[in-house]
């Protein structure tokens, strides 16, 4: 008889093989996405190029997802963001299951797992893609597992790891620093809760608390302080990292707002742009529908708020993501809810359940109940992901229904064996900010000049002399707006110097090669 | 003429016949005189042992001019003229010249009769000036002992050589590689360093958090709890030392007896020791004015350098009965079962756990910044910090009380070093090196946090000068000490000892590097350093400086303290005040290695009856 953690290690290695199976599998045939190809970029910069590193190492973001892919850059570079979501990913159902086994015996639950992280088209998502969401889901679950467990021990110890949890998780995706507004009720709820009041119900609780001068000072200062020990270490990091990048960057939010920095910022702008002025053109979420949304792709979200119906801040803690999630719309208004955000609410509601599991007196028609939102899930998480408006989302969700040849990458890699093919001297003058996946295809980056080097702004000036190739964003490529090295500047730049001459050598429909005559 | 004391104290009503009963069966027990046992274990005051010996026309007399004859004085031991507050001094006009605290101690004037073979002349005193007179004429032999008895047992452990030969050339020749490095190569030297520093800086920071969650997963843990303490058998409860070691501490000795009046311990087992130097009349004259009982026997130090609580400690051991033995300063207030707790524990435990050590807090924490800053250093110290030691079974450097001891093991390891100015970290380090272990219990003594800057820096330069002396000790052959304590002692002795002085001594040339970074944007340090460097020495700063602040918030958290807690992001200025300390401390360990830093105490204008066990 294997013993229960030998089988969950077991199970984890298989899933873990699973995955990266998958993964590579899509990755031959051609998908890739921009944060996979970001990542990919920036580690051969750090391992390999030549220049100003340092900024490029310590200012990628976000730069935890970044620097896991780091680790697996010795065994390939292009498969590196796979081989760590695929382990991350397998790595993330040790954590929930092992949860799972402390609290339960029945192994009917683990089955269920193992399914949804077979299945689940955002698993499958999240392990094959080399997106960061592994990370994100880990340091979220690891974060509401801390909390829930203060609820119970109401240890520093538990508070605290929560909040390193949140500073993880805050490097991991940006966005979630803005989960910290949302606990302010939460830790209210929390206070109150701890308060030594014959009354029971919250609201008199409240009444009697703000009405009595000695209450109140207590209650104050212990929210303050329950408030300041779980979020002042996700806040500081964020200001020291800030400062960082006002030292190295000249630019408090240079990690967030410069192509250079993180991915996203011409992603995001791209993708908004195309999808609102298209024929298919596709209304913005638009406020409760969103949370109607999350809710009807993890409908366990409601198994759980149910269970928690008589804890009034578990119920909060579950509520808190909602409001998150809604104000992500509002602050980011240009900016789909990417699926990340969906799987959220899945994992906090697996959580959630596994804590109340024991709890929960008709263990059959848990059973049930579970057995049929698992299957709900898988199915609506085919529906959302299908329909999604974010363009990695859709083409994952096009190879997964049919592993056909992906051609999305095909010039950008045909530009890059055309590098690749010159000789190893030749220098060739490339802006990254829109041109990574190129470099990222690009076997040997030193014949790159890029703007993280310093040779790029006198390159840039007077190309003659310092470069052989330039590499410019045709008319048609959709991100021609965000680079210097466009038709426009690259026409100023000739007629600055006459005395260049140019021929163009390769073209695709986003590219052009010009060599300097 | 008075046939004896005890009547004459039942007659004017300062004690009941049952208490004299009581007083008798001590006496006979412990061998000391009636009015020994009557003035130490809380019967009558000084005060009123004075009314009734007037009463009955005796004066007490000034005796500290009096004449003495050696060759008298060879034929007594100091613990029986202790035992008897009793001293012959000479002979004169055929009779011997005796100081007696009870002129009626018929088995003292016996000795007298049947040693020196003449009849006493007794001159009545009282028990502190005899006991003072005895100590100083006769301590000679058992200060000696306090003073070297280690370093002649064990001088690899004694820290009377600051500086061996090997350490001098170590360090002397560290120097000079970086004077030649900074000659030859300037700027890699300074790179080299800078990066050494600053992640040795960060290491040592990061060490202290792990060391905080291990010993914060264990908050909820109870060593003993209630119960046990409940079901700890009162007769069966072994003879308790409580060692306390003052020094001008007059404005504390009311406050002192209330504390101890307090401690819930049968009286009659409890042995305590006001431990008071030679030259401190103040305290004396404090205990003598007292009109109220006290439960403790005063021994007088003799004067002999060094002057250090160690020597006083090692000197008062030598007086001590107890199995286990403690020691709080005057101002401490323990919990009420702290004792029975302890001897609880000690029960559990196996038998090469020879010390427990309890927390330290304090109870004038919001009294001004200094102690409230002291307070959430304290609390994640004592609450976080020795815990996670403990767990991960790694040298504890003992606080200065309230640390318990098996007696015979604490003799056996040759008890404090004299010459060492934070001798609890040290005793903590050599329990380790000898294979014993230290345990650390749920219970609190609240101190007097210093609330004054200078006085601060005082306190902070010796524990910081210790912490130097400490390190330089264990480290003369850091080869043994590695195979005595093990990778994880040593690692956590080297970083926990030995890096918190050099955390100090580093952290301002650290800040003045980042503040001329940052806000002058100095240009000759982006000239000497290059950005990787920088981007590295202010990372490690930044991140150092906040897993601090977030440590101490945590402490305060778990104690509660939650008005503490926006104080801990002061903490980068008080750590400025321990680099000032730091540097003094160094300072004195060339200079003046055994001083000991007197800390005032009794500034506080807070008192609050904190350690009342619900």
């Amino acid at each position: 008889m294997i013993k229960r953690s030998t089988l969950l290690l077991l199970i984890t290695v298989l899933l873990g093989a699973y995955y990266l199976v998958l993964g590579i599998y899509f990755n031959k045939l051609g998908y890739y996405n921009a944060e996979a190809l970001f990542y990919i970029e920036k580690s051969k910069i750090v391992f390999e190029g030549l220049g100003n590193r340092l900024k490029v190492m310590g200012l990628t973001a976000p730069i935890i997802p970044f620097y896991s892919t780091f680790i697996f850059t010795g065994i390939n570079y292009l498969l590196a963001p796979v081989i760590a979501s695929a382990i991350g990913t397998a790595i993330l159902f040790y954590l929930i299951s092992s949860t799972l086994l402390k609290k339960v015996k029945d192994n009917f639950y683990l089955v269920l797992l193992v399914v949804l992280f077979l299945f689940h088209p955002g698993m499958l998502y999240t392990a094959t893609a080399g997106k960061s969401i592994y990370l994100v889901l880990a340091f979220f679950y690891l974060f509401f597992l801390n909390i829930l467990k203060f609820y119970r021990s109401n240890t520093t110890y538990h508070v605290s790891i929560a909040s390193m949890c949140l500073v993880t998780l805050t490097f991991c995706d940006y966005r979630f620093i803005w989960l910290t507004l949302f606990f302010i009720p939460l830790v209210l709820s929390i206070t109150l809760k701890s308060l030594n009041l014959g009354e029971k119900e919250s609201i008199f609780r409240l009444f009697l608390s703000f009405n009595n001068p000695s209450l109140r000072r207590k209650l104050i200062s212990k929210t303050f302080a329950l408030y300041i020990i779980i979020f002042i270490l996700p806040i500081a990091s964020i200001v020291c990292y800030k400062l960082l990048n006002l030292t190295h960057a000249n630019d408090l939010n240079y990690f967030i707002e410069s192509p250079y920095a993180t991915w996203n910022v011409l992603v995001d702008k791209i993708n908004f742009d195309e999808i609102t002025s298209s024929t298919t053109y596709k209304i913005p979420d638009s406020a409760v529908l969103l949370s109607l949304k999350m809710i009807m792709y993890s409908p366990l979200i409601l198994l759980a708020l149910y269970m928690y119906r008589q804890n009034t801040y578990q119920a909060l803690t579950l509520l808190t993501p909602f409001a998150f999630v809604e104000f992500l719309r509002l602050k980011y208004d240009k900016i789909y809810i990417a699926h990340e955000f969906y799987l959220i609410f899945l994992v906090l509601a697996l959580l959630c359940i596994i804590f109340r599991l024991e709890s929960f007196k008709d263990k059959k028609t848990l059973k049930i109940l579970m057995g049929v939102g698992m299957a709900i899930q898988i199915f609506t998480g085919f529906y959302f992901l299908n329909r999604s408006p974010i363009a990695d989302e859709q083409k994952f969700m096009a190879m997964l229904r049919k592993p056909t040849e992906n051609n999305d990458q095909e010039q950008n890699q045909d530009i890059a064996n055309y590098i690749n093919a010159l000789p190893d001297n030749t220098l060739i003058m490339t802006d990254d900010a829109i041109a990574y996946p190129i470099v990222a295809f690009v076997n040997n980056i030193q014949k790159l000049v890029m703007p993280y080097q310093d040779k790029f702004l006198t390159t840039i000036e007077t190309p003659r002399g310092y470069v052989s190739y330039i590499l410019v964003a045709s008319t048609s490529n959709r991100a021609k707006g965000y680079t210097q090295l466009n038709n426009t500047y690259f026409n100023f730049m000739r007629n600055n110097d006459p005395g260049m001459l140019v021929q163009k050598v390769y073209e695709t429909p986003d590219w052009e090669l010009y060599r300097i005559k | 003429m008075i046939t004896s004391v005890a009547e004459l104290l039942i007659t004017d009503g300062f004690i009941t016949r049952a208490d004299r009963e009581s007083i008798e069966k001590l006496s006979a027990t412990l061998g000391q005189a009636f009015i020994k046992v009557a003035l130490n274990f809380g019967y009558i005051s000084r005060k009123n042992y004075e009314r009734s010996l007037i009463n009955a026309g005796i004066t007490l007399n000034e005796v500290r001019e009096e004449e003495h004859d050696s060759e008298i004085l060879s034929k007594i031991e100091l613990k029986l003229a202790n035992d008897h507050v009793a001293l012959p001094l000479r002979v004169q006009d055929g009779k011997l010249i005796t100081l007696m605290a009870d002129p009626t101690d018929q088995l003292f004037i016996d000795f007298v009769r049947f040693t020196y073979d003449m009849e006493p002349e007794i001159i009545v005193a009282s028990d502190l000036e005899i006991t003072w007179m005895s100590h100083r004429l006769l301590g000679e032999k058992y200060v000696k002992s306090a003073v070297f008895e280690l370093m002649h047992r064990d001088p690899a452990n004694s820290a009377r050589v600051t500086f061996t030969s090997k350490q001098l050339i170590f360090l002397f020749g560290l120097v000079g590689i970086i004077c030649v490095g900074l000659v030859l190569n300037f700027k890699n030297t300074s790179i080299t360093i800078n990066v050494i520093l600053s992640f040795f800086f960060l290491i040592a920071i990061s060490f202290k958090l792990f060391l905080a969650l291990v010993g914060s997963r264990f908050e909820l843990h109870q060593a003993v709890t209630n119960q046990e303490v409940r079901d700890v058998v009162t007769e069966e409860l072994p003879v308790y030392t409580i060692h306390l070691p003052v020094y001008k501490e007059d404005k504390l000795i009311k406050k002192l007896i209330w504390n101890l009046q307090s401690i819930d311990y049968p009286r009659e087992q409890l042995d305590i020791k006001l431990l008071i130097e030679e030259d401190d009349d103040k305290t004396l004259n404090a205990v003598r004015n007292l009109d109220f009982p006290a439960t403790f026997e005063v021994i007088v130090v003799p004067f002999h350098m060094p002057k250090t609580k160690p020597k006083a400690c090692n000197y008062g051991l030598h007086f001590s009965r107890g199995k286990f033995l403690t020691i709080y300063d005057a101002e401490d207030i323990p919990d009420t079962d702290q004792l029975k707790k302890v001897v609880a524990l000690f029960t559990k435990l196996p038998d090469h756990f020879i010390c427990v050590q309890c927390s330290l807090n304090y109870f004038n924490r919001n009294e001004n910044f200094l102690t409230r800053m002291f307070t959430l250093e304290y609390s994640y110290w004592f609450d976080y910090m020795l815990p996670g030691l403990d767990t991960l079974d790694i040298p504890i450097p003992l606080g200065g009380t309230s640390n318990h001891f098996k007696m015979e093991n604490l003799i056996e390891l040759g008890a404090w070093d004299p010459f060492n100015v934070t001798e609890d970290a040290d005793l903590g380090v050599r329990a380790y090196a000898k294979g014993y272990k230290i345990a650390v219990v749920n219970s609190t003594t609240y101190e007097e946090a210093n609330n004054e800057p200078f006085n601060w820096i005082r306190q902070r330069s010796r524990w910081i000068k210790g912490y130097m002396q400490t390190y330089l000790v264990h480290m003369r052959d850091p080869i043994a000490l590695y195979r005595k304590i093990g990778l994880k002692g040593f690692l956590g002795f080297s970083f926990f000892i030995g890096a918190t002085p050099i955390t100090f001594l580093v952290y301002p040339l650290l800040l003045i590097i980042f503040l001329n970074y940052i806000l002058f944007d100095l240009s000759t340090i982006r000239t000497l350093f290059p950005d990787w460097v920088l981007f590295m020495s202010i990372f490690n700063l930044m991140v150092g400086n906040i897993l601090m602040i977030y440590v101490n918030m945590m402490a305060v958290f778990k104690r509660r303290f939650y008005e503490l807690i926006l104080f801990a992001v002061a903490n980068p200025v008080y750590w400025m005040l321990h680099s000032v300390a730091a540097y003094k401390g160094l300072y004195q360990l060339i200079v003046n290695p055994f001083y000991w830093e007197k800390t005032n105490h009794g500034l506080s204008k807070m008192s609050s009856p904190v350690n009342v066990v619900k």
